[in-house]
């Protein structure tokens, strides 16, 4: 189905990041500068400040799954018209939908995580998660936990399938670590070599400690405005939403199904279907791509599933073609959850938009007018084209 | 840390019961007759809430491995091996090979079910290379 559904209906006014450097060095320090909610203020009140409102001109507040929505609301005194709880790709779905329902006109999408200074546990007998996603849980028994071992799995059986091999794989992390090396408000800058990465420890065979997430503390929140009131109110030129998709692969999810035979392919093809032909245009109209990338190989996956190189030949597009911002396609542009912050895709949204605000500096993909996110959590395909 | 251990929702409780009995069991819909893992209340395929638990035949082939180099149980210390099976009977399971190991890709390698005594010294299914 073709529709323009949420296209231009919504802009981004204000962005705003907690100090994710300064943060994580008290962190590492043994001290806790904040907890979630303090992360979360402080971003919001940047976000503010970048869009040159005011708290009051705030009627829409949906904050991330890490942090409590009332006490939210309650720490920086919103009483919205709409409100809600969702992870950073659906909260800019959500607040482009309660706008073109006429249920708010200017939301706050506020996230804070302290998951490093509360030693959040992504695997073994705690593993994060493991309340939504079965799959993260179930194989317990067997020694499996931990979302990396499950992307292990995926992308050992995609590299015997398809011949993208580890050191193709490294080119994702080598790329990024570039990027980061140009962005000051990176937690790794330290350029790496494809030899660096070879030689770094597996953690858990075929990745590498290079393709895993960092962990750190921290806050994002944006402001997404009604398009044409954005015009009106913010303080800089408006970055627009042109179009959203969403496919979720739920079944056989459990046993991993989605993930080993298909690599969330038909998720991401219905995805890219929508999102496309939402926005009216295609991946070769995109100027960057930000990807999920708590994993290195979301962005191998991705560049297939979305049409950006052929099936079966991403091994040869990252080596020859290049997805850092030298290359052909610039990927993670400010580092991504490897190299600049595990913010749970929300630092990738603000990436965009100030990408396509040409404020990224020495990392500034020249000419970006269009930047295209996505994320495939477990099977759950998802994507944002944003532009000018 | 802790030992792994099983999530157990009342719909898991029979297979472990026979896997107790070294006789694997996987519920088989009485309407469309297909297997599913893990256990749950439906048939996904045609919702019927009919099942009949019978044991696997035992044999699969590997569809994917990795092996782990960060420990994350007390009773799992790297380096262990955790493979990806698609069992005969359709439905895809998550275990670890026993014994000897192929030499290059482990893709497609044909493997049968054994037991293998877990932490607490309960039969845990694993698998080994078949014919071994």
């Amino acid at each position: 189905m073709t529709t323009s559904g949420l296209k231009g209906v919504g802009a981004v006014i204000g962005v705003g990041e907690s100090d994710y450097v300064a943060d994580h060095a008290r962190v590492r320090a043994g001290e806790k500068p904040h907890d979630s909610y303090g992360y979360a203020a402080i971003a919001f009140s940047r976000a503010l400040k970048d869009a040159g409102i005011s708290r009051d001109d705030i009627d829409g507040l949906i904050v991330g799954p890490t942090v409590a929505y009332e006490r939210v609301g309650e720490i920086l005194g919103i009483n919205p018209t709409w409100g809600g709880q969702q992870d950073a790709m659906l909260a800019v779905i959500e607040a482009c939908m309660a706008i073109k329902a006429g249920l708010a006109t200017t939301v706050a999408l506020v996230y804070g995580n302290d998951q490093r200074s509360a030693a959040v546990q992504y695997g073994g007998p705690e593993a994060m998660g493991g309340n939504l996603f079965l799959s993260y849980v179930y194989h317990a028994p067997w020694g499996f936990t931990s979302q990396g071992a499950l992307y292990a799995m995926m992308f050992r059986r995609f590299s015997e399938l398809t011949g993208c091999t580890e050191r193709h794989l490294g080119e994702v992390a080598v790329a990024q670590r570039h990027a980061a090396s140009l962005n000051p408000g990176a937690l790794m800058r330290k350029p790496i070599t494809l030899d660096d990465y070879m030689a770094s420890p597996y953690i858990c065979a075929p990745l590498h400690l290079f393709d895993y997430c960092l962990i750190n503390d921290g806050g994002v929140a944006l402001i997404v405005c009604e398009a044409e009131k954005a015009k009106r109110i913010a303080a800089r030129t408006p970055v627009t939403i042109h179009g959203v998709g969403r496919y979720d692969l739920n079944c056989g999810a459990t046993s991993l199904e989605p993930r080993l035979l298909d690599f969330y392919r038909p998720a991401q093809e219905a995805c890219a279907r929508q999102v496309f032909d939402m926005a009216g245009l295609g991946p070769q109209d995109m100027d960057a791509v930000q990807v999920y990338d708590s994993f290195s190989c979301h962005v191998p996956f991705a560049l297939e599933g979305y049409g950006y190189c052929r099936s079966g030949d991403v091994g040869r597009f990252m080596a020859e073609e290049g997805i850092s911002l030298a290359g052909k396609l610039p990927v993670n542009t400010g580092g991504g959850h490897l190299s600049h912050s595990y913010m749970q895709g929300w630092n990738h949204q603000v990436e965009a938009v100030r990408q396509v605000r040409g404020e990224c500096g020495p990392r500034q993909v020249e000419g970006c007018r269009f930047v295209h996110y996505n994320s495939d959590v477990a099977g759950k395909a998802v994507s944002i084209i944003y532009g000018a | 840390m802790a030992n792994s251990r099983a999530v157990i929702s009342c719909y898991d409780e029979p297979m472990w019961a026979s896997i107790r009995r070294r006789k694997w069991e996987l519920q088989h819909c009485d309407d469309c007759s297909r297997v599913r893992y893990p256990p749950s209340p439906t048939c996904p395929h045609c919702l019927s809430m009919a099942a009949t638990w019978k044991p696997l035949a035992g044999g699969g082939r590997i569809i994917s491995w990795v092996v782990y180099h960060k420990q994350y149980f007390d009773d799992y210390p790297p380096p262990y091996n955790v493979v990806a099976v698609q069992l005969d009977e359709g439905p895809l399971v998550i275990t670890n090979l026993v014994g000897d190991e192929p030499e290059g890709s482990w893709l497609d390698h044909r493997v049968e079910i054994v037991y293998a005594p877990d932490v607490r010294g309960e039969p845990l299914p694993r698998v080994r290379l078949a014919g071994r």
